[in-house]
């Protein structure tokens, strides 16, 4: 049986047993290469459910709909490793409860959908670890290391070209499933930190804003780069900033929902080469 | 002819520290270059990055984030949050193309009036050498905001 059909009778039990109120998953999209997400609530809709290896978009996000968990009831997920560090991260930064997430695991090795045993998010520690290790090794993409070879200024012209292609649409924000806050700083009005009209010079402060408060929780799902309409690699920003924080505070996010978000936390012996 | 470049630096201190450093520069005669624009704020670790964006946004050329030195805080470990910050901020920025002379971070104690004299001179001079931030004063014209001071 495929992992497809055998999920899918998975979420058929839950759904009848009444183990979970919803499964969230992927279904056929508008054309044949795409994947979007459904929302089942009923066991005979689950021959809807699809699992192959298009299914790339982190669902993890839409447990954060408001009072979507406040009835205590649970929900089953499909998600890769990405998706459950970020029902860690969520789980740490108090935004929903592990209990009530049941997982149904994943994982992309090129075509091909490969099953992760676990049914909560601490079942997949081992797995996490492995990540770990591997992004430790992984080697900026060729994109990152033309940038670093750079100087200052050629490279403030490249992102000045990058940025003066985005429209502020903010579906970067939208389709991350860290982006949760309530009221962005960016629709702050008093002060208005970041200019938003769609000039160059408030994209830019977009998005180093939104680089910077992802420093340390992004998990690099690619959600945001999927997302954005006009192509912008937001995901160089994101590596980055997951590389700087793993090398400078050995901080990989979404380990377990107890780990102290990067920002919060602090040694007394970080690094601290660049301060005067 | 056009006036010679004044470069302009704005600083963002905690009071309990480098402010009072530079209270002490200036009751011990101390000269250094009048380009820098102190802000003080209670502690480094309410120097959110919004601040060093909102400087560079009005048109200062270069910005200076200096507190206690680590163990010093006046509120026991604000400068340790403040430091994990620049150290993702600062690779941030230099990522993003903004030069590594632009905006500098140090620890500067109520007794180092000398050292912050000396800090705002290189600085000053630094940022004189390489001139106006064109690049970012550019991209604020492009806005229609008038003209940075």
């Amino acid at each position: 049986m495929s992992l497809q059909e055998h999920y899918r009778s998975q979420a058929r039990e839950l759904l009848a047993a009444g183990a979970v109120k919803m499964v969230v998953g992927y279904a056929e999209g508008t054309t044949p290469e795409r994947r979007r997400p459904v929302f089942i609530t009923e066991p005979e809709e689950c021959s809807r459910l699809v699992l192959d290896a298009r299914c790339r978009t982190n669902l993890a996000g839409y447990l954060l709909r408001e009072g979507l968990l406040s009835d205590g009831r649970e929900i089953a997920v499909y998600l890769s490793t990405e998706g459950v560090r970020t029902i860690n991260i969520l789980a740490a930064e108090s935004q929903l409860s592990s209990a009530q997430v049941r997982i149904l695991g994943f994982e992309i090795d090129r075509d091909e959908v490969k099953a992760m045993e676990g049914k909560r998010a601490a079942d997949f520690s081992e797995a996490i670890l492995a990540h770990k290790e591997r992004r430790k090794k992984q080697a900026p993409d060729e994109l990152a290391a033309k940038l670093e070879a750079m100087n200052a200024a050629e490279r403030f012209t490249f992102w000045q070209g990058e940025f003066s292609r985005c429209i502020k649409c903010y579906a970067c924000r939208q389709a991350c499933p860290m982006c949760w806050c309530r009221r962005c700083v960016v629709d702050n009005n008093q002060p208005q930190w970041v200019n938003t009209s769609s000039h160059t010079l408030g994209n830019l402060e977009w998005n180093l804003v939104r680089a910077f408060h992802l420093a340390g929780r992004c998990v690099e799902c690619g959600n945001c780069g999927r997302a954005c309409p006009v192509d912008i690699p937001l995901h160089l920003l994101n590596r980055k900033m997951t590389g700087e924080v793993l090398e400078a505070f050995d901080h990989y996010p979404g380990m377990d929902e107890h780990q102290e978000p990067a920002l919060a936390s602090f040694r007394k012996d970080d690094p601290e080469t660049f301060i005067l | 002819m056009s006036e010679p470049f004044e470069p302009k630096i704005v600083a963002f201190v905690c009071t309990y520290c480098t402010y009072a450093g530079a209270d002490l520069a200036g009751t011990s005669r101390l000269k250094y270059p009048s380009n820098v624009r102190i802000v003080r704020l209670p502690c480094t670790g309410r120097i959110s990055p919004m601040f060093i964006l909102k400087a560079l946004q009005k048109g200062a050329d270069g910005v200076l984030v200096s507190g206690c030195h680590p163990g010093d805080c006046h509120f026991d470990h604000g400068n340790y949050h403040a430091r994990r910050r620049w150290t993702v901020f600062n690779s941030l920025l230099q990522f993003a193309g903004v030069p590594e002379e632009r905006v500098r971070f140090s620890w500067i104690s109520a007794a180092e009036g000398r050292k912050f004299a000396e800090l705002i001179s290189e600085i000053t001079e630094d940022i004189r050498r390489i001139g106006p931030f064109e690049q970012y004063h550019a991209l604020i014209a492009e806005t229609g905001s008038p003209a940075p001071l």
